[in-house]
């Protein structure tokens, strides 16, 4: 608990003091990173905490980034005074009734039809605001700008990084402080059985509609932040795309343990941005990580993190030290493989190459881990299978190595656990 | 103890159901007294838990009225019920399976405090709260298994945490569903004594299918047979009751 502690001040820490040193494009990359963190966190109560998994959540988003859009123009247009630090307030207060009305309809249901209905709400909105000027601006959107307020001018990118590092820490705290108080308890009841906290006395309805307002209130807080930052806002943040994507960086993290969508978010966003800018398959990189991540790991990031440290103490750090190494290079191979095959593919099958070799008549080399490849060269196909081939065995054997050690470790931890109460139960006879 | 004096605290007139054409219940009258243990016996698919459903709300009835301390109740929502003070346990084991045994226990004292919507302040330092939970789950012995996952206990465990936790809600009125189905002769044993316990002072309902625990616990008797109560007496006057003989208890014996 205490160094959990300590690593959270740490890192807070490093997110202060770091950013000036870096140049704009990595601080709008954090800005975007903390928004996501922010969003998957929020989604979070809902799905990993409330057990309602939600394809929609994108509306609640957007609602909060057009709240502050509006209000924004106004302020810009001397129409209202409101100072631009708190208008995230203005795009949760907003994000909090749309979240209780549309709850209210949403939560009649569960499981498929839950999600379906919430789906189709957002598509509602996808569908509706590129036809409505007044609201949504019709397909450009809207635009306005930051005013200057408290002091601060919100010129810089850097002035607006503090201000969404604030308000996320914020929210995140407060999202967790929820998981300690009654009602958060009683979440975590109602994810795990509906019909019994009914018999116990408990407004079912109410309380799903409750947690999927507040849900939606803290996702309107990153879609505000979103806004301040652009400065605009379009149809498109009501997409489906938008609505994937916190669905992937909460299951990537990890939707059982309250940092894992956090994680998940954190770092497929700042992957995001460092591979979008070197390769258009960025998506498919992102799609495998997924895939890899729901076969491998299915309790995401976050879980595996958490079990490294729950079993801290038991783990035989020093026999794993090597089969983890190993796994590592593996991996590496592997990953070195598949990224070559993907970029070379890009590169041959791409129009700018076809068009080159029509011109030409011949098959240019091309560029992949600053190597000249040529195209019918065995060497170029022996190439990845040389990686992939040792490198699929090595992570076999590695892991395999790695389960036992770990299971070895669960088996005397079972014993111990089971052997306790007997003794206790005899005794209390 | 003599209930026939008590006042009477659960009154069912001519409850009906049926689901669809399927007529399940028809025509149950049924009175229970202040502070007795009724069991609710009969055959497979009589419609015993059919009976639970419909007082506890899960279910509306199709005809009658039932009436809880003189207050109607039928047609009111299971959390209704539940405040005014009845509460079941489930044929099937029905607790929070991700949640620790303690906190089984303390979503149920949380209703009974009336807790529902608190989002201002820390369930950490409520002393009541978790005071309460302690006890009850010292009260059905599961202290030592209070940081376990409720899905990590035995199933015997699993049923008496049932029990605590339909105490929590503070109920003086309490239905238990077969609490003793699929337990060994000793885990039987066990619980048995454990509901007498915990019942002590409340009224309690309870569908059973073993005899012995039936006329070793309960006041009165009632047997329902095709969702019609066939008799109600004290264990002398079921036992000795032919009708109740030849539908029900002497083809028991048979199997
Ligand atoms: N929701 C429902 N819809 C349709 N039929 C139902 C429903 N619930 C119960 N029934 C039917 O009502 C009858 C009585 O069922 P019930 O579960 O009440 O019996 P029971 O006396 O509790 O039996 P058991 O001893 O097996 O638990 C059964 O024939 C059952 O199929
Ligand atoms: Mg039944």
């Amino acid at each position: 608990m205490r160094y959990a502690l300590i690593a959270i001040l740490a890192l807070l820490a490093l997110l202060i003091i770091a950013p000036p040193l870096l140049g704009t494009g990595w601080q709008y990359a954090l800005i975007n990173a903390l928004i996501a963190a922010l969003f998957a966190a929020a989604f979070n109560l809902l799905v990993g905490q409330g057990g309602m998994l939600s394809f929609g959540h994108a509306a609640y988003f957007g609602v909060g980034a057009f709240t502050v859009i509006h209000l924004m123009q106004s302020v810009e247009y001397g129409d209202i005074p409101f100072p631009t630090v708190l208008l995230p307030l203005a795009g949760a207060a907003v994000s909090l009734l749309c979240g209780a009305l549309a709850g209210f309809f949403a939560t009649m249901r569960s499981g498929v039809y839950f999600a379906l209905v919430t789906l189709a709400l957002a598509e509602l909105l996808h569908s509706l605001a590129p036809h409505w000027d007044e609201m949504f601006g019709g397909e450009a959107g809207l635009s306005s700008m930051r005013m200057p307020s408290l002091g601060f001018t919100f010129g810089s990118t850097l002035e607006v990084y503090y201000l969404t590092l604030s308000w996320v820490v914020i929210c995140i705290g407060l999202l967790y402080a929820y998981t300690r108080t009654p009602f958060g308890r009683l979440t975590l009841a109602l994810r795990d059985n509906e019909q019994r906290i009914r018999f116990m006395g408990f407004n079912a309805h109410g309380t799903k509609i409750v947690v999927f307002a507040i849900s939606a209130m803290f996702s309107g807080v990153a879609g505000s932040l979103m806004a301040i930052s652009n400065e605009t806002a379009n149809y498109s943040v009501f997409s489906t795309q938008v609505s994937a994507l916190v669905v992937l960086h909460t299951f990537v993290g990890g939707s059982t343990i309250f940092f894992g969508p956090i994680v998940g978010a954190c770092v497929l966003s700042l992957f995001t941005f460092v591979v979008s800018g070197v390769t258009h398959s960025w998506m498919l990189y992102q799609g495998i990580i997924f895939v890899l991540v729901m076969l491998f790991a299915p309790k995401g990031i976050g879980g595996v993190i958490q079990a490294h440290i729950e079993q801290r103490h038991a783990l035989p750090w020093k026999r794993l030290a090597a089969p983890y190494a190993l796994a590592t290079l593996a991996g590496l191979m592997v990953a070195c493989a598949t990224v070559f095959v993907v970029q070379s593919l890009e590169i041959v099958l791409s129009r700018e190459y076809a068009a080159a070799v029509a011109r030409t008549g011949e098959y240019a080399p091309y560029t992949v881990f600053a190597r000249e490849w040529q195209v019918f060269h065995p060497f170029t196909w022996l190439f990845p299978v040389l990686l992939l081939v040792p490198g699929l065995y090595l992570l076999r054997r590695a892991f395999a190595r790695i389960q036992t050690l770990w299971d070895k470790d669960d088996d005397d931890d079972n014993g111990d656990i089971a052997a306790a109460p007997r003794e206790l139960m005899e005794g209390g006879h | 103890m003599d209930t026939a004096m008590q006042p009477d605290v659960l009154v069912i007139d001519d409850l009906q159901k049926h689901f669809g054409g399927l007529e399940i219940m028809r025509g149950v009258d049924l009175t229970i007294k202040q502070g007795e243990r009724h069991a609710l016996v009969g055959p497979n698919g009589a419609g015993k838990s059919t009976l639970f459903n419909l007082i506890s709300g899960e279910h509306r009835p199709s005809g009658g009225r039932i009436y809880l301390r003189g207050q109607r109740i039928s047609g009111l929502k299971p959390e209704q019920i539940s405040r005014r003070g009845l509460t079941r346990s489930f044929q099937i084991t029905n607790v929070f399976s991700r949640m620790s045994a303690f906190e089984n226990i303390r979503i149920g004292v949380m209703a009974r405090h009336g807790i529902r919507f608190n989002l201002y302040r820390r369930i950490k330092p409520m002393r009541a709260i978790n005071d309460e939970a302690h006890a009850l789950l010292q009260q059905v012995r599961l202290d030592h298994r209070a940081d376990n996952l409720a899905s990590d206990l035995t199933y015997s465990e699993q049923r008496a945490l049932e029990i605590g936790m339909t105490l929590a809600t503070g109920a003086e009125v309490i239905l238990l569903d077969e609490p003793t189905a699929g337990m060994s002769r000793d885990e039987t044993a066990y619980m048995v004594e454990l509901i007498r316990q915990v019942t002590e002072g409340k009224t309690l309902m309870m569908v059973e299918h073993d005899m012995s625990v039936v006329f070793g616990l309960c006041d009165r008797i009632s047997v329902l047979v095709y969702g019609r109560i066939l008799a109600t007496g004290g264990p002398e006057e079921i036992r000795s009751n032919q009708e109740v003989q030849s539908a029900y208890l002497g083809e028991e014996e048979e199997h």
